[in-house]
């Protein structure tokens, strides 16, 4: 099973879910499932695959598409993007389980699904920057249907918004990609032939910060972080998940794995911006999510501060700070797609409501006890309590951070103790609010059913796992971080 | 001259004129047997026989052909955009005419033909007089379509398009006359040579503005786009197709074959930092204009037809984006953009014509809950506009991506920014423009319909209109250089005399 089956699982779903004749529509959850499942397994078996031979070589695939241009049909699975498949196929599973109640107009709900998920796997394995950016914009026009569609709460401007936002992006980032194309002889796509070309330090100090705003405005970089919280709250839930979970990592990939190692000049000169930027989105997205009145938009703009973590371990671009950041695009991913999975599905599907005051009243400890527990261990998670994969992932970024800027570190502490500020609020309003028992039977609640339980389970398990035994996905990024495209960031002063 | 081999080499055009006579003389006989004028099938259907007997002679005509005569040249860039020119053409006959059935289809259709004949002819001749004649013979007959179910809205969109069409023609022979006098040059190529002595001489150069704002006209370039708007709305879809695709796909060839082949040296330069006086300049400031104007206004449009318009001015002005660069490969990858552009634009009229028969009017509104009327309908919707904002895997991203990047590679060397501005521009426009053809998606894929109620169905040659397209666009899309790499190697070779 090579790491192909991930993308062609999911664009062979999407295919047969639109293939399905109207009668049989109930089907298409199934087959959804079944072309994610495989996804995840194909992933998770190449991982286990790299981990016994991490000295063997990649797989790769590498055809020629459109010659007079030059780009290729070129992927390739290293260690770094063999985990971000897994995360991808982990939350297709979750948000496919936490879909399983859809039954407005459920083949086109599952078809714009897996396009979504196929595209992001594309990027992941995309070796040419041609390739990659076909990927990256496949993800666009199903993002908007599924929150025009299925969505909720302001949801046509929301879904504009984000679309908006992603399509000005990608303009940036063609703009970026072309003129790296046009100076390195307008011959090749490749990444690594791109990388590979000197370009003058008058051309990275502008072409850089293009391509890598282009890239980052989709990981919700600070202050273009806008469409997030919008976007996400106006989604359907598999579709925040989605969002949050894997969507926003494409920026953060893109910038990582193009923008950084094509003008690695210019990244030096841009440094210490992105490194404030990133501060003050962690700040400012602990902030905003501190005084939000609904659930949603508190996980929103938590996203917001946590995908900051990401991007200052870029900025610090040393070895403990690229890996911190890939550990925390892996570990948000699980944590933002189980946050949004128990508040937009679980929690609400059952009390109708987001509102943080309103959910007082259902005291979720008494009437749904299974949920209050689940949502507490998602919050520790998302804290970055040690024994989960967040805190892992911070003090990865923590140290790599200390090594570069040391007196940033002060900023991050306070961030983390907003973290921990608004994680505990959101928690006790909705969980635990202190308050005298009313009549327990007026908020009957229907239990959790076992497509909830399962998925809850997965997110919870493998964000337990990494942050009890991280060894293997570090083994597996570092894997990732010796290809030459970072030695450039890596050996910078 | 070889007249056996320029009568091979004219076939296509004698068989699409001899149909058209054929079709007048049937329109005529049965007026005269039923008293009644032909059936508007009837008349498509000898049409489009004719042009696929003459998209044969094309294809088998013998390579190298060459009569010796000045007025035809039958180089790789006419072979193709022969061919485009017809299969657009062909599109456009099989979609419906118009709202109200027309009165006379004979005439109609025998038009179209003659419409067809003009721009075949026009994108296969290096010479000056004879392409001004093809030209016109191919407006005329589009001014005369453009007015054809005599409503006052087409009678309007005829009449500005007339006199827009006049002015412009009237520029156009101007400029050819002062290149005339410059050079004492019929053709392009020998034009080239003199042009290369004396590169800049203000008589040639007045001559060629005045030839770009006659080319403008005709491809809606702003600020000469005035007419669009009037005649995508007032006319009959079939005539709309025509002018929007066919018509500007020869637009571009001729203006190609007089920047690239008549005029290269004096192609100055748009590069930022650099900018030199010569027509890539004067082609930058159009592309630039066009770019702003098409889609700022077509955000405000609430007529489809008119937000196509607007479309096409931002299209001429990627377009444009593709010829500034003066690269061979640039202007190939705009020339395969205004063929998907075509397509996809046809693809969408033709939505547009099925809605407007079963809603009675072009408002995005009147799209609402097309998903469920008609879903095949609505998902090549989806294909056509999602081309045209550019997004992949469809050929108007591979078109526009391949056309910027071009650009760039042929005007930065070294670190310096070239061409960046204008790309930069180019593909930040291209991104505000997926707004407005969101806007109808949205209607067609979110809204529910008001009224409830199946669709009518469409006619078997109209679903063939809808269908053809978005499969080409898709699989262009996927595997662009099906397409790409003939044109791109026709250019260069039609560049060197092939």
């Amino acid at each position: 099973m090579t790491p192909a089956w991930t993308l062609t699982s999911a664009f062979a779903a999407a295919l047969l879910v639109l293939l399905l004749p109207a009668r049989s529509a109930g089907f298409a959850k199934v087959i959804a499932l079944v072309g994610s499942l495989v996804g995840m397994v194909a992933a998770a078996v190449a991982c286990l695959a790299r981990l016994s031979n991490p000295s063997g070589a990649v797989w790769s695939f590498d055809c020629d598409w459109i010659p007079s241009l030059g780009a290729r049909f070129h992927l390739a699975a290293d260690g770094l993007s063999l985990t971000l498949l897994l995360l991808t196929g982990i939350v297709a599973v979750a948000g496919v389980l936490f879909s399983w109640n859809v039954t407005h107009r459920p083949r086109a709900f599952f078809a714009f699904f897996m396009t979504i998920i196929g595209g992001v796997y594309g990027v992941f394995l995309s070796r040419d920057a041609f390739l990659l950016f076909v990927f990256y914009e496949i993800v666009i026009l199903p993002k908007y249907m599924l929150i025009a569609i299925w969505g909720s709460t302001n949801k046509e401007y929301g879904a504009m918004k984000l679309t908006m936002y992603s399509i000005g992006a990608s303009a940036l980032i063609l703009i970026g990609i072309s003129v790296a194309y046009a100076a390195a002889g307008g011959t090749s796509f490749d990444i690594a032939h791109l990388a590979a070309a000197s370009y003058s330090p008058a051309l990275q100090s502008w072409a850089f910060p293009i391509l890598f705003l282009g890239f980052t405005v989709l990981a919700g970089i600070w202050p273009f972080h806008t469409w997030a919280p919008t976007g996400h709250v106006a989604a359907p839930t598999a579709a925040s998940m989605l969002l949050a979970g894997v969507v926003m990592k494409l920026g953060a990939f893109g910038a990582l794995c193009v923008a950084m190692p094509l003008f690695p000049l210019g990244f030096a000169q841009w440094q210490p911006v992105i490194a404030g930027l990133a501060v003050i989105g962690i700040i400012y997205g602990a902030l905003t999510a501190l005084s939000q009145k609904d659930l949603k938009f508190v996980i929103g703009y938590s996203s917001v501060s946590h995908m900051g973590f990401i991007l200052l371990g870029m900025a610090a671009a040393t070895h403990w700070g690229l890996r911190g950041a890939v550990l925390q695009m892996i570990s948000h991913g699980i944590i933002a797609g189980l946050l949004f999975g128990i508040a937009g599905r679980v929690v609400y599907e059952r009390t109708h409501t987001r509102d943080l005051a309103a959910l007082k009243e259902f005291d979720l400890w008494k009437t749904l006890p299974g949920v209050a527990i689940a949502f507490t261990l998602a919050t520790a998670a998302s804290m970055g309590m040690p024994g989960f994969s967040g805190f892992v992932a911070e003090i990865s970024v923590v140290i790599g951070l200390w090594q570069a800027y040391p007196w940033l570190t002060i900023a991050v502490a306070i961030g983390i103790i907003l973290t921990g500020a608004f994680s505990l609020r959101a928690l006790q309003k909705t969980c635990f609010p202190n308050r005298t028992p009313t009549d327990a039977a007026a908020h009957a609640l229907p239990p959790l059913t076992w497509p909830e339980i399962s998925a809850i389970s997965l997110l919870l398990a493998v964000s337990l796992a990494i942050g009890i035994y991280p060894k293997p996905w570090i083994v597996l990024i570092d894997d990732g971080l010796r290809s030459p495209l970072f030695n450039s960031i890596l050996s910078l002063p | 001259m070889n007249y056996s081999t320029l009568f091979i080499q004219l076939l296509p055009e004698a068989v699409l004129v001899v149909t058209a006579l054929l079709l007048l003389g049937v329109a005529v006989a049965t007026e005269a047997k039923t008293g009644k004028p032909i059936a508007n099938a009837t008349a498509s259907a000898i049409s489009a026989i004719g042009v696929i007997l003459a998209g044969f002679a094309i294809f088998n005509m013998p390579s190298n052909i060459d009569s010796g005569s000045q007025l035809i040249s039958m180089d790789p860039l006419a072979r193709i955009f022969k061919a485009v020119v017809l299969g657009l053409g062909l599109l456009a006959i099989l979609l419906p005419p118009a709202r109200r059935e027309i009165q006379n289809p004979g005439e109609f259709f025998a038009l179209i033909l003659f419409a067809l004949t003009g721009l075949s002819l026009t994108s296969g001749t290096n010479h000056l007089l004879f392409l001004f004649v093809a030209l016109e013979l191919a407006s005329l007959s589009l001014y005369l379509l453009a007015g054809f179910p005599r409503t006052a809205r087409a009678s309007e969109a005829s009449l500005k398009y007339f006199l827009f069409g006049g002015v412009s023609a009237a520029f156009l022979l101007f400029g050819l006359s002062l290149v005339y006098g410059f050079s004492n040059a019929a053709t392009l190529p020998e034009l080239a040579v003199k042009l290369a002595e004396n590169p800049t001489s203000p008589l040639a150069i007045a001559g060629l503005v005045m030839v770009v704002v006659g080319i403008g006209f005709k491809l809606a370039a702003a600020p000469f786009h005035y007419w669009a708007p009037d005649v995508y709305q007032g006319a009959p879809a079939t005539s709309v197709a025509l002018i929007s695709a066919a018509s500007k796909a020869v637009g571009m060839v001729v203006l190609v074959r007089f920047l690239l082949i008549g005029f290269s040296a004096a192609s100055g330069s748009a590069a930022w930092g650099g900018m030199v006086a010569g027509w890539s300049l004067w082609i930058g400031v159009l592309a630039a204009v066009s770019m702003i104007f098409g889609n700022v206004l077509a955000l405000a449009q609430t007529s489809v037809r008119r937000l196509l318009a607007y479309s096409a001015v931002a299209n001429t002005g990627y377009l444009l984006v593709g010829l500034c660069a003066n690269g061979a490969s640039a202007a190939g990858a705009a020339l395969f953009y205004v063929v998907v552009y075509g397509l996809a634009t046809l693809g969408t009229l033709a939505v547009t014509a099925a809605v407007e028969r079963n809603r009675g009017n072009d408002s995005p509104t009147s799209f609402a809950g097309l998903v469920h009327r008609s879903p095949l309908q609505a998902v090549a919707l989806l294909v056509f506009l999602a081309s045209l904002a550019g997004i992949p895997p469809l050929a108007g991203f591979a078109g526009k991506f391949a056309m910027f990047s071009a650009a760039l590679s042929a005007s930065t060397h070294g670190g310096d920014p070239g061409l960046t501005w204008l790309v930069g521009l180019a593909s930040i426009m291209s991104a505000i423009s997926l707004y407005y053809y969101l806007s109808i998606l949205k209607q067609a894929f979110v809204k529910e319909s008001a009224e409830a109620g199946e669709e009518s169905p469409i006619t078997a040659s109209h679903a063939l209109a809808v269908g053809i397209p978005a499969a080409a666009l898709v699989v262009l899309g996927l595997f662009p250089a099906l397409l790409l790499d003939p044109i791109t190697a026709a250019l260069i070779g039609s560049m060197s005399g092939r």
